[in-house]
């Protein structure tokens, strides 16, 4: 046994340390750049309070990379509950900041429940899903886990939070499809939330971007046109459930499937544009056509693509860059740290942070698949998937792929809670790995 | 397992369509995003260049000079959307401006341009620091120094000058490979329209670096300088304006003063005139519109753009022509009884019971109409006529360096059948003869006409450049040379008889009481022209001095004086240019010239 544990100690998995202390380092690097105005002077000490957090989170990386990762999975229930009380003491007392009541404290200290609860929440998926091996297939399981996850999502939607809300699914996702289940539950989920986010776009869009009038969205705005579509779509699926009484050919089945999808994506997304925010719609308008409101909603999509695009093959150099530095970038630390990156450092310094996102990703699938134990290889998938959806839709947004939805890039953009967040995945990864031959 | 790979190729998949979209952001577009970040933080401003100083022929004090003023500009992609209307107000109340202005001005540019637009021009160093003061509520407000075009004679010399103004969208799309700019300034008549390309110089461009809040940063603007514009000389003779002015007076009408052996306008005077001072600033255009309306055409200049029948004054084209075509002996006399019956018309004298027996001479200087309709219907051939006109300058352009001559009309039988679809009649020719009928000329064609007498038989090109300076170190770039239209081919000694034919207009003739001054020997013609209004004439009279062979042709001025027949004063222009003669000669200013000529030798009514 001791033998065992001397060894491992040597046998850290080096690869997703340096990998995490670089970007570390980089992010520091870029957070500094941020602080430094147009003028050469250092605005900012956010780099300052960045190494705190970065020094500190590697501590607790390291701590938890030396306790035995099964201690989460006894307290994963425990951690849950803490996580979801704090979310609704945030929702009453947190501090509201740029328009969302995310963060909560006593005397300066504190953090935003809505990171850690993506840590406990994929502890206790893969916990869950762990005690419920043979049976991932079933809905009732499904439902349960999407249940577990839809609860957090919920409670930060009404801080809100939509960045948040938009990892705690996908962790759901990836934790549910390696723990077996059905293909067609997760394509149900994904195809709803995606017809759910067309529909709701549609409308805004025609009043915002065409310049003619579809009629075919009046379905989507007009409640009674809704009532006489549900209807329809209703007396479909009757139709449609008598065929598959009758003959048991799973084709009436796959339509019964996909009305479903119809049936509840349309309402929902009624719904949603009840209560979607004026800047939350204008994003998503944006995300189509940023030229819209170049002032507005569309300035920080535009002025991100130029930063990237102006930085070229090798950059404008670090501290160089003028779109950060005359303050055109907005969030420069936060959100659009992938930005001023690119901008200074240009693709080669682009090639880096993603080789080492990389080195990240394919060494946690490594842990992942030589993990001797189920809930092990759930928690990494778990959190895989936070590494991987902070990437997607954090980059994504800086390129213009994707909607700007205010999501931190893990270890490189500043903030204390997403720091943290990350080494503490990090730290259960190498948790894994580490007493991946203990028994 | 086939799950992983699913995973692995999803992850695949993402992280490479990333990569794709940055190297195509960063590598194969990156000079365009490259230039629009560039655009984006860098911010360009003109730097006027000093319009060129325009002076008089005496190059002591311009007649045409800049002031230092204000502009306003602002970037539209600098102001918050929602706020446009919250700064447009703060703005016209600062400038006590009206905010319609402002608005059209800034509907002008794109919204979210990063383009300064100009939004208000004129503006003072205190109104200036009125909206320094409020700027952080005025985001993209900016401004520079914009020099304004100031007259110090105001109308005096407006129908020569001309004005200045902003460049309009379509001037712009003509102008706009001249190196013209959306800011520029632009001459819109006389000589700063004429001479632009001269005056304008070149105007700089200062280069910022601004933040996203507009705010100026980093030291290093780069500055292309400006350079200034040519200043420019011109022939005309402020005094002898300022005294012509004086002396028309406000009638309507002009007055014209040549040299005859170059060409050079020495005055060139209108009435009514405009104030090109008051098209600056913030009713400028308000201004222009008002004039524009008002029925006595303050804009026209009436020496190049007014024609009119010349009357009598067609008599001295007449005498050249029947001594030229040797068609009647200039000693032989014809009978004046005061009727010439011709056709089934009786063509009239102006002097009732006619002026008896009457030559050549005696008939131009009676002003004796039925001597020249003689000559028109029985000696003379309209070819003729037309020929002479045409060899003295009449009917064409002049050619003078100002926009806008009108070429007037010498007409003739085929123009007739063109234009009226009429057959041309020996009562046209009649007509023509005493310089009535569908005859026009212009003041400037008479001046060129009898330049044209004066100096033996050249036409010149009327100018009023005389030369182009260096504005720094006053050296001359260019002096301009008379140019030549024609040699008339009139025989020299034929034109010499008409001086002295002319001459006797003043001795003995029809000007003899109003020419009164002493101060030099002159010689010329009257004319009063029937507009087919009962009572109402317009009155010519062009005249030159000094008379005499021997005089040095560098002193010679030619006078020509046109009163439009809208006003009361009957014979004014005589009167006006014997103050003229006496004033320019005696070196006198209008008052002194007009206290003098009371004092004798005769005494003269004058206003």
């Amino acid at each position: 046994m001791a033998m065992v544990r001397s060894r491992s100690i040597f046998e850290l998995d080096l690869y997703i340390a340096f990998s995490a202390i670089s970007l570390l380092v980089i992010g520091i690097m870029f957070i500094f750049s941020s602080g430094v105005a147009a003028t050469g002077q250092v605005v900012s000490t956010e780099y300052l309070r960045q190494i705190l957090w970065a020094s500190t989170g590697l501590v607790i990386m390291f701590l938890i990379t030396f306790t035995d990762y099964r201690i989460f999975e006894r307290t994963a229930v425990l951690l849950y509950l803490m996580m979801i009380v704090l979310l609704i003491l945030t929702l009453m007392f947190g501090r509201i900041v740029n328009g969302a009541r995310r963060w909560i404290g006593i005397a300066g200290f504190g953090g935003q429940p809505s990171e850690f609860m993506k840590i406990a929440l994929l502890i206790l998926l893969a916990r869950y899903y762990s005690n419920r091996l043979g049976r991932a297939r079933s809905l009732v399981v499904f439902l349960g886990g999407l249940g577990l996850t839809l609860l957090p999502t919920m409670l930060v939607l009404l801080q809100p939070d939509l960045g948040s809300a938009m990892v705690y699914i996908p962790i759901f996702l990836v934790v549910a499809f390696f723990s077996g289940a059905r293909p067609a539950h997760i394509g149900f989920l994904v195809a709803t939330g995606l017809l759910f986010l067309l529909f709701t776009v549609i409308p805004f869009w025609q009043e915002h971007l065409s310049h003619r009038a579809l009629p075919a969205v009046g379905v989507l705005t007009d409640l009674r046109a809704l009532q006489f579509l549900l209807a329809g779509v209703g007396l479909a699926g009757l139709l449609a459930g008598i065929g598959l009484y009758a003959t048991r050919r799973p084709v009436f089945g796959w339509i019964l499937y996909s009305l479903a999808v119809v049936v509840i994506a349309t309402p929902m997304a009624f719904a949603a544009r009840r209560f979607l925010r004026d800047y939350q719609i204008m994003r998503l308008v944006v995300f189509v056509d940023p030229y819209i409101d170049p002032q507005g909603a569309g300035w920080n999509i535009i002025q991100s693509i130029t930063a990237i695009g102006s930085g070229g093959v090798a950059g404008k150099g670090y501290l160089q860059g003028t779109q950060s530095h005359f303050q055109y970038l907005p969030a420069q630390s936060t959100d659009f740290i992938f930005s001023i990156l690119a901008e200074e450092w240009g693709f080669l310094g682009v090639l880096l942070v993603f080789a080492l996102f990389v080195v990240i990703f394919v060494r946690s699938l490594y842990v992942m698949v030589s993990a001797r134990e189920h809930f092990a290889a759930f928690l990494v998938a778990g959190v895989l998937a936070l590494f991987v959806v902070h990437f997607t839709i954090n980059i994504g947004m800086t390129i213009g792929m994707m909607p700007v939805t205010g999501l931190p890039l893990l270890l490189l953009s500043f903030g204390g809670s997403s720091v943290w967040t990350a080494l503490i995945g990090l730290g259960l990864v190498m948790s894994v790995y580490q007493h991946r031959y203990q028994y | 397992m086939t799950r992983l790979a699913f995973v692995v190729a999803a992850m695949a998949v993402i992280v490479l369509v990333y990569l794709w979209r940055v190297f195509q952001m960063q590598v194969l577009e990156g000079s365009l995003y490259e230039l629009r970040a560039r655009q984006t933080v860098q911010r360009v401003e003109p730097v006027f260049a000093q319009r060129g100083l325009i002076y008089d022929r005496t190059v002591q004090e311009p007649v045409a000079t800049n002031r230092t003023s204000f502009a306003l500009t602002l970037v539209a992609a600098d102001i918050p959307a929602g706020q446009q209307d919250e700064v447009v107000t703060l703005l016209a109340e600062l400038l006590g401006r009206d905010r319609g202005g402002i608005d059209a001005r800034l509907r002008s540019t794109r919204r979210g341009s990063f383009q300064p637009v100009e939004i208000a021009s004129g503006l003072t160093l205190a109104q200036i620091n009125g909206v320094a003061e409020r700027i952080d509520r005025l985001p993209g407000v900016s401004w520079y120094s914009k020099p304004e075009r100031i007259y110090p004679d105001g109308a005096l010399l407006s129908n020569v000058l001309g004005y200045v103004g902003d460049i309009t969208p379509q001037e712009l799309q003509i102008l706009f490979n001249e190196g013209y700019t959306a800011t520029s300034i632009l001459g819109k008549s006389g000589v700063e329209q004429r001479y632009d390309q001269l005056l304008r110089g070149t105007d700089g461009r200062r280069f910022r670096v601004v933040d996203a809040r507009g705010r100026y940063v980093g030291e290093d603007q780069r500055l292309v300088a400006p350079e200034q514009g040519d200043d420019l000389v011109l022939t005309l003779d402020r005094r002898l304006q300022d005294l012509a002015s004086q002396a028309l007076g406000s009638r309507i009408g002009s007055v014209v003063a040549m040299r005859p052996g170059t060409g050079e306008v020495l005055a060139m005077v209108t009435y009514p005139r405009f104030n090109p001072n008051a098209f600056a600033g913030p009713d400028g255009q308000q201004a222009i519109r008002a004039l524009s309306l008002d029925r006595r055409a303050p804009f026209l200049n009436r020496p190049t753009q007014a024609a009119a029948s010349p009357a009598s004054t067609f008599k001295i084209v007449m005498s050249a022509a029947v001594l030229g075509e040797n068609a009647f002996s200039p000693t032989e006399e014809i009978l004046c009884t005061g009727t010439f019956p011709f056709g089934n018309r009786v063509f009239n004298d102006w002097l009732e019971y006619g002026h008896g027996q009457m030559n050549l001479a005696g008939a131009l200087a009676q002003s004796c109409n039925v001597y020249y309709y003689t000559m028109g219907a029985q000696h003379l051939s309209v070819d003729q006529i037309i020929d002479y006109s045409f060899r003295l300058g009449l009917g064409t352009r002049t050619g003078i360096d100002l926009g806008g001559e009108v070429e007037g009309l010498v007409p003739s039988p085929a123009w007739k059948e063109q234009a009226l679809n009429q057959r041309w009649v020996g009562g046209d020719t009649v007509n023509m003869s005493i310089g009535q009928g569908y005859l026009q000329v212009t003041p400037l064609q008479m001046a060129v006409m009898l330049s044209t007498i004066v100096n033996g038989g050249t036409v010149y090109q009327p100018q009023v450049l005389r030369e182009v300076r260096n504005p720094v170190t006053g050296g001359i770039l260019q002096r301009n040379q008379p140019v030549v239209v024609r040699e008339s081919g009139i025989d020299p000694e034929i034109l010499r008889t008409v001086r002295e034919h002319l001459r006797g207009v003043l001795t003995d003739g029809t000007a003899e009481v109003v020419i009164t001054t002493s101060a030099v020997e002159s010689a010329g013609k009257t004319g009063t022209g029937q507009i087919g209004v009962e009572g109402q004439f317009h009155s010519w009279f062009v005249a030159y001095a000094p008379y005499g062979d021997h005089v040095p042709r560098s002193e010679q001025i030619v006078l020509v004086v046109m009163v439009d027949a809208v006003n009361e004063w009957e014979w004014w222009a005589p009167k006006a240019a014997n103050i003229i003669l006496h004033g320019y000669f005696r070196d006198l200013d209008y008052d002194a010239a007009v206290a003098d000529l009371r004092r004798g030798p005769r005494w003269l009514w004058y206003m």
